[in-house]
Parts: structure tokens; sequence; C-alpha cells
């Protein structure tokens, strides 16, 4: 798994690749709770390019989440692959977190 | 029918989960199984074998978990055998997916995963290992009228 990140008008992108199993999950646990650390408050997890996710995967995001709420941020997910959205509709995500079909999207529901 | 069945040894190390993975895609391939129920199955044997290696074992040593892939008329099997401590995943609560983000539990959704993705699941304890059998339907149902005869 590979995470690239782009920050712009106060909205950081992190862009996950590959696999988010259970060897990689620490690695994207790491990333995301450091930028939460550091202040970072509204936050696009971008999945376009992420093939595959395991409940390991899920734990973090879910974990991320209720991290940035309880600091009064926001995180979204966007587009995300057939086979990661069956992964997330069976832990029935998308009645916990804000998804959407493109970045700009994201971004835009981000910043309402 | 040996021939249409998997046999792999999969060492306690997370990192040889993925290896596993692709044997059964190469099976799956050969075998004309569909994407989706190869990935269904290597999503199944990634949290099942995942829950072993983290929690089954109390000591350092290396162990193998036997997994072994087969075709039937009906389907495809997966057979998870561990000598580690007992757990019966069928025990374990299902996930309330209506709680909103702030009671979610941390992680837990491994087990749902394996349930939701496969169609049966089979628990014992046999001379102090687990053996997990899970099974998939295959096909689009066009085959349920025909019974193979063994």
């Amino acid at each position: 798994m590979e995470i690239t990140e782009q920050k712009s008008t106060g909205v950081v992108t992190l862009r996950l690749s590959g696999r988010l199993d259970t060897t990689t999950a620490q690695a994207f646990e790491d990333t995301i709770l450091g930028r939460i650390e550091s202040g970072e408050r509204r936050v696009v997890i971008d999945l376009a390019q992420l093939d595959y996710i395991s409940s390991a995967g899920l734990r973090v995001i879910v974990l991320a989440g209720k991290r940035l709420s309880a600091a009064n941020g926001r995180m979204v997910l966007c587009s995300l692959k057939d086979r990661v959205r069956e992964v997330f509709d069976i832990a029935g995500f998308s009645s916990i977190f804000s998804i959407y079909g493109s970045h700009d999207d994201a971004t835009r529901g981000l910043q309402a | 029918m040996s021939h249409h069945a998997l046999s792999i040894t999969c060492p306690n190390r997370l990192a040889a989960i993925g290896k596993a993975a692709e044997l059964i895609e190469v099976f799956g391939a050969a075998h004309g199984l569909s994407p989706e129920v190869v990935f269904k199955l290597t999503l199944a044997l990634d949290e099942v074998v995942t829950n072993i290696i983290s929690h089954a074992y109390d000591d350092e040593d290396e162990h193998q978990i036997a997994i072994r892939v087969a075709l039937d008329g009906e389907g495809v099997s997966v057979r998870v055998e561990d000598d580690g401590r007992a757990f019966n995943p069928l025990d374990v609560p299902r996930p309330d997916l209506g709680l909103d983000l702030a009671k979610r539990p941390i992680g837990g959704l491994g087990v749902h995963i394996v349930r939701s993705v496969m169609d049966a699941l089979e628990y014992r304890r046999e001379d102090d290992r687990n053996i997990l059998v899970m099974r998939k339907r295959t096909g689009d149902g066009s085959n349920e009228g025909a019974r193979r005869i063994e």
C-alpha cells in the first residue's frame, strides 16, 4: 500500500493505493492519527486506487472518524472501487460516513 | 477428486496470508470460479487467518495453519484448521450496524465480514484443534436442480 498526501485550502487528502489489510493498516493508522494530532481537522480519504480492504482497514477508518469527530473535525471518503464499496456496505459504513463519487464532490461536501 | 482441491500450509505470520490468497486466486482461475467468488473466498480467509495469527497462540513459536479449498457439486468450501486455543467464530455476537459513529466499537467486524461473504460456516473442536469450514455456492443457481451423483 502507498499513501500520498495533498493539502489545499485547509483540506488534507490522503490517497491510498493497493491493499489496506492487516499488514498495511498500521502505516495508515500512524499517518492519519499523526495528521489529526498535528491539527488537521478536515480530511478526505481518496480510495480511487485502493483495490482491497479488510476489517483491519475498516478499524482504522472508524478510529480516525471518531478522533476527528471528537475534535470537531470531519472526515469524508471518496471514489470507492466496487470491491471496497462491497466491504463498506457489509460494515454499514454508508450510514456513519459521507461517501462521495469524486474527490471534487468530497472536497465540496467537506466545506459545505 | 483430489485435483479439484488445493491444500496450503500457512505459517502463523501475517505476511504469509497474501501468499495463500494468491494460491487461491490461481486455483480459482484454473477452475473457472468467478472473480467475485474468488474475492469473497480470499477476503474470508484473510479475516479468519488474521484472527488465528493474532489471537490463537499463547507462545511465540511457529505454528502451521492448514487450509484446504475444495470444489464440489454445489460450490466451494474452505477448511481452516489450527492448533491454537479454542475459538468458535460462530459465538461472536453480530455487530449493531445501526449505531452511530460515536457508539461504534473500534474493530470487531472481521467475523461479520466472513459471515456476510460466505453462505455457511461450520465449526468444531477436534483433538485440540479448531476446524472451521466455510462454504460458498457458485454459479447462477441453474445447477440447483441438477443433483450431482457421487
